[in-house]
């Protein structure tokens, strides 16, 4: 027996086994993680729910109505490897490769107790955020800290993906990199999502 | 340099000028697409086509609309803007110079 989800694919609600799910997820996620610009990312990862959609239609009948395992790597067979599919990006990967091993200053929505400023701070300086907060409440204290985070919440982009996570924590934005760090996303979504099971 | 590598080199090459030749000849929408160019082996993984599309439509080369499916999802269909058809006939008129320069030389 397997537990299933309902997710919404190009407007339409599959069932899919939770193994598949997850693979469904980690496939996506990974191929978001290879564009940097948030209107392209948007409109690629779309198009591809879209056919991904459209494909498990045709997978789906009356004596098939969930999504299994099998179904999804065979989708992730015919949309192909997610670094094949952003090959047509090159030149932004080799933008990306220049900026490598320079830190940037964004705020940290993995990491954030209001607007994620004192975790993007902390990822920067490369202490922990927790001493940020610390300090800043001291600066609340003395009245400037509110304006001073608002500020900075104000003007310090969000990271949203996974080149600029890398980017904000001072690791070279590369296809390891990349992997790597998507898959212990991953992981931490596979263990607070068992939490939230039992 | 291995040959696959060039293969897949000159497959990219000519992708997007294809994609704007098969939408001169009607509106179409990404799968109308990818049985055409996988038809013609031009493409091998379906995923490599929506980066270019999406490039192509933000480069103003062409527009697209939604329409309603029985089958499955709705589809999104792309034409062709004036600006993709200047573009195509540009290509166009490269790519047969190219095929002759090539030739003369395989000639020789």
């Amino acid at each position: 027996m397997k537990k299933t989800f309902s997710v919404n694919l190009g407007n339409r609600v599959y069932s899919i086994d939770d193994d598949a799910y997850m693979k469904l997820k980690e496939y996506l996620d990974r191929i978001e993680g290879y564009f940097s610009d948030q209107k392209e990312r948007e409109d690629i990862i779309n198009d591809i729910e879209m056919r991904i959609s459209e494909l498990f239609t045709e997978y789906l009948g009356s004596n098939k109505q969930v999504i299994t395992l099998n179904d999804v790597e065979e989708v992730i067979k015919v949309m192909g490897d997610p670094r094949e599919i952003s090959g047509a990006e090159e030149q932004s990967q080799a933008t990306h490769e220049r900026h490598s091993g320079t830190r940037r200053i964004y705020r940290d929505p993995d990491n954030r107790m209001i607007g994620g400023v004192c975790g993007g701070l902390g990822a920067y300086l490369g202490i922990d955020p927790v001493i940020v907060r610390i300090l800043f409440i001291l600066f609340l204290i003395f009245g400037i800290g509110f304006l001073v985070y608002i500020i900075l919440w104000i003007v310090v982009p969000e990271a949203r993906t996974t080149a600029q996570k890398l980017e904000m924590r001072g690791d070279s934005v590369n296809v390891s990199n990349i992997g790597s760090f998507v898959k212990d996303e991953f992981e931490s979504v596979k263990k607070s999502f068992r939490r939230n099971k039992n | 340099m291995d040959f696959e590598n060039v293969k897949a080199q000159m497959r990219k090459g000519v992708l997007e000028f294809c994609i704007l030749s098969i939408l001169s000849k009607g509106d179409a929408y990404a799968t109308d697409l990818l049985n055409n160019l996988k038809e013609s082996e031009l493409i091998v993984v379906e995923g490599t086509l929506y980066p270019l599309l999406t490039r192509q439509k933000n480069a103003g080369l062409l527009s697209y609309r939604w329409e309603e499916s029985t089958q499955g999802p709705p589809r999104k269909y792309y034409a062709l803007t004036d600006k993709g058809r200047e573009v195509l006939k540009e290509s166009e008129a490269s790519w047969r110079e190219l095929i002759e320069s090539v030739d003369s030389i395989l000639k020789k």
